[in-house]
């Protein structure tokens, strides 16, 4: 994990640079306007990568890590999201009742995925507490 | 790190076809984008052949007008959106993880509902060919105000549209994916500057994916709202502002084709060279500043509206060239003094290096304004980006293919066959897009179903058609050659071709995670290597022991 945020920021900054050159350079304020915004949704990465474990800006390899982790296996939820987005922008264009069974679609994938994670923090706590057991 | 697999107690386990298809493998999802994308491939191919068929000779009748708009709008948006961007996804997706000694991929689950969202949006947009007035046709950067509704009315249109809403979101997605799993799993001792050279390009490829892709969805968004009578698109300002935001997205992509298949050429050249690649850190960087350019040079596809601030453009666009100067004088540093074997992935890796130099020597003629507006519109631009995309992406593409596939698939490809394949494709690439200097320099211009009997376009035209059937019959043995060599076997082993990553210490095919034996020390980008050195370092001294 360590160093994760490095090159995401670093790069953000390249980008900073050349997104000022712009501002300066260029009067066109659309053209200024997406550079930054691709900056800010760089930062907002990196920030994420950051926040979400303080070492990642600090350098050097990483380290073992040695609490268990749950590895999903399969997805039908996945799955569902996906088919169930696209069911319902065709339904935009096609027919109406693919958006009504887009959108059902995807409540019903949602639903299915709180299932998965619950299931994925309970063996993980399975194996979490047969490895304290004596 | 221990591994506890998820137990789905409350949720069935799913087996089969079913379980193929939902597996949040790293491996079984990279598999099924590239397979996809291959598809879309040889869709996008038919296209090609279809429009040289009717461009062979002056005042062809194959195809009608409108058919000929759909046919390169279709070509042009299926090889994009659908091969060579999510091809570039599929092979990180697959061999980062492996590469950085990671068990698996950071958010799995949304890597597979991105897979899902983009092959939705593939289908969505083929779709287009079965609805009343045909698919979109407004070419693949569908410039506004002529893909408005007014201009291009009809529902293949806005399944064009949507088609590309889905296949951004997805592949955005599935890029972030590849990211997360950079920042935050990489095994014990592979610090940033010990990553692979090809981990390093699609790190900066998926960056750009994040940092540009979400433009392309807004503007999707905007032209969909503007084609059901939103008028946000109107007037010359109207114009110039659509371009500026497609192009954001639009020059950035092109990089995004480009340096995945530089990483898998530079690996090739690397592994088949017995040498580390040359210039590492220098690389690094500059692959870091290349990336950071190409998201501000996109203007210069917009020099001749008069609507943007040229010098900024043509000032980053020439920049361009220093760091593709230090990644040619990287290879050929790795060349000078190794031990080269010229098997078929490191031939079609020289070939793209090669290939891609053409592509980019003469973008540098189209990054100054003043040729520029000599050359839009005309075919030179269609030779300079299909040298940049076909010759620079595929030939990189199938330099990763040849290495990658005995891990793969714990199989070789027939050497032979590679070789005809790259022979055939080589011959069929410059006979299609050399010409296309000529024809331009002479003033043919580009997105025309149909040309006058001019002198010497005949010709030209024919022997790009001709070149596009042997590109074709290249493709074909290729997709023999995987037939032939899934079908009749030889085992690879672990490491075919003695690899310096991390995914040649794993099995081929490698385990559902990845390495089952503890990793090597990683001391460098090339822990294998570094590995064999000291294997051979410490027989040397037992040998001298011995003797003395």
């Amino acid at each position: 994990m360590r160093g994760g945020a490095i090159p995401i920021l670093s790069w953000g900054t390249i980008l900073l640079v050349l997104a000022v050159g712009n501002w300066v350079w260029n009067d066109r304020t659309v053209s200024g306007l997406a550079a930054s915004g691709a900056v800010a949704i760089i930062y907002l990465f990196g920030l994420a990568v950051w926040l979400a474990r303080r070492d990642a800006i600090r350098r050097g390899p990483p380290e073992a890590r040695a609490e268990p982790e749950s590895v999903p296996q399969a997805s039908l939820a996945a799955v569902g999201i996906g088919l169930s987005v696209g069911c319902a922008l065709f339904g935009l264009a096609w027919a109406k009742f693919l958006l009504d069974f887009g959108i059902a679609l995807f409540i019903v994938s949602v639903g299915r995925l709180a299932l998965e994670i619950r299931a994925e923090r309970a063996s993980r706590a399975a194996v979490l507490e047969e490895s304290e057991r004596p | 790190m221990s591994m506890a697999t998820a137990r789905t107690a409350g949720v069935p386990r799913m087996t089969g076809w079913l379980g193929a298809v939902t597996s949040t493998d790293h491996k079984r999802m990279g598999v099924t984008l590239g397979v996809c994308s291959l598809f879309f491939f040889l869709l996008g191919g038919v296209f090609a052949l279809l429009m040289r068929t009717q461009l062979a000779q002056s005042n062809m009748h194959f195809v009608s007008d409108n058919s000929y708009n759909e046919l390169f709008t279709m070509h042009g948006s299926t090889m994009i959106y659908l091969f060579v961007t999510p091809m570039a996804i599929a092979m990180a997706v697959y061999l980062v993880p492996l590469q950085i000694g990671a068990t698996r991929l950071s958010a799995p689950r949304l890597c597979l509902a991105g897979l899902w969202t983009w092959l939705c949006g593939g289908l969505v947009m083929q779709q287009g060919w079965f609805a009343s007035g045909g698919a979109g046709r407004t070419g693949w950067s569908s410039y506004a105000p002529l893909s408005n509704g007014t201009n291009t009315p009809g529902v293949g249109q806005d399944l064009w549209v949507i088609g590309v809403i889905l296949a951004a979101a997805g592949m955005l997605v599935m890029a972030a994916c590849v990211v997360a799993t950079i920042a935050r799993r990489r095994a014990p001792g592979m610090s940033l500057l010990r990553m692979p050279v090809f981990t390093w390009t699609e790190l900066v490829s998926m960056l750009m994916v994040v940092g540009a892709f979400p433009m392309l969805v807004l503007v999707m968004i905007l032209l969909y709202i503007d084609r059901h009578g939103g008028h946000i698109f109107t007037g010359f300002a109207g114009a110039i502002d659509y371009q500026d935001l497609f192009w954001f997205f639009g020059h950035p992509v092109v990089y995004v084709m480009f340096f995945p298949y530089l990483g898998a050429a530079a690996e090739a050249v690397a592994v088949n060279s017995h040498k580390r690649w040359f210039g590492y850190i220098a690389f690094v960087i500059s692959i870091m500043v290349f990336a950071a350019l190409s998201m501000a040079v996109w203007s210069h596809h917009m020099y001749v509206t008069g609507g943007v601030t040229n010098q900024y453009f043509a000032f980053t666009s020439t920049a361009l060239l220093v760091p593709a100067g230090i990644e040619y004088f990287d290879v050929v540093g790795t060349l000078i003094g190794g031990s080269i074997v010229l098997r078929t992935s490191m031939l079609f890796a020289l070939a793209f290096f090669l290939q891609f130099l053409i592509g980019g020597l003469s973008g540098i003629f189209v990054a100054s304004p003043v040729l520029d507006y000599q050359a839009y519109g005309t075919y030179i631009i269609v030779a300079h980006f299909h040298y940049t995309l076909f010759a620079g992406s595929i030939f990189g593409f199938f330099a990763g293919v040849y290495h990658w596939f005995p891990k793969i698939t714990g199989a070789l490809l027939r050497e032979r066959l590679g070789k005809l394949q790259l022979l055939l494709m080589l011959v069929g690439t410059n006979l299609t897009f050399f010409p296309m200097f000529f024809l331009g320099n002479d003033g043919m211009p580009r997105r025309v179903s149909r040309y006058p009997t001019h002198p010497g376009w005949g010709t030209l035209n024919e022997l790009e058609t001709i070149g596009a059937g042997i590109i074709a019959l290249g493709v074909l043995t290729f997709l023999f050659n995987v037939f032939v060599s899934l079908r009749r076997r030889v085992p690879a082993g672990d490491d075919p071709w003695l690899g310096h990553t991390l995914e040649w210490a794993t099995t081929s095919p490698p385990p559902p995670l990845n390495f089952e034996a503890p990793l090597p020390p990683i001391r460098s980008y090339a822990p294998l290597l570094d590995l064999r050195h000291e294997q051979i370092d410490r027989a040397r001294q037992r040998a001298e022991l011995t003797a003395s």
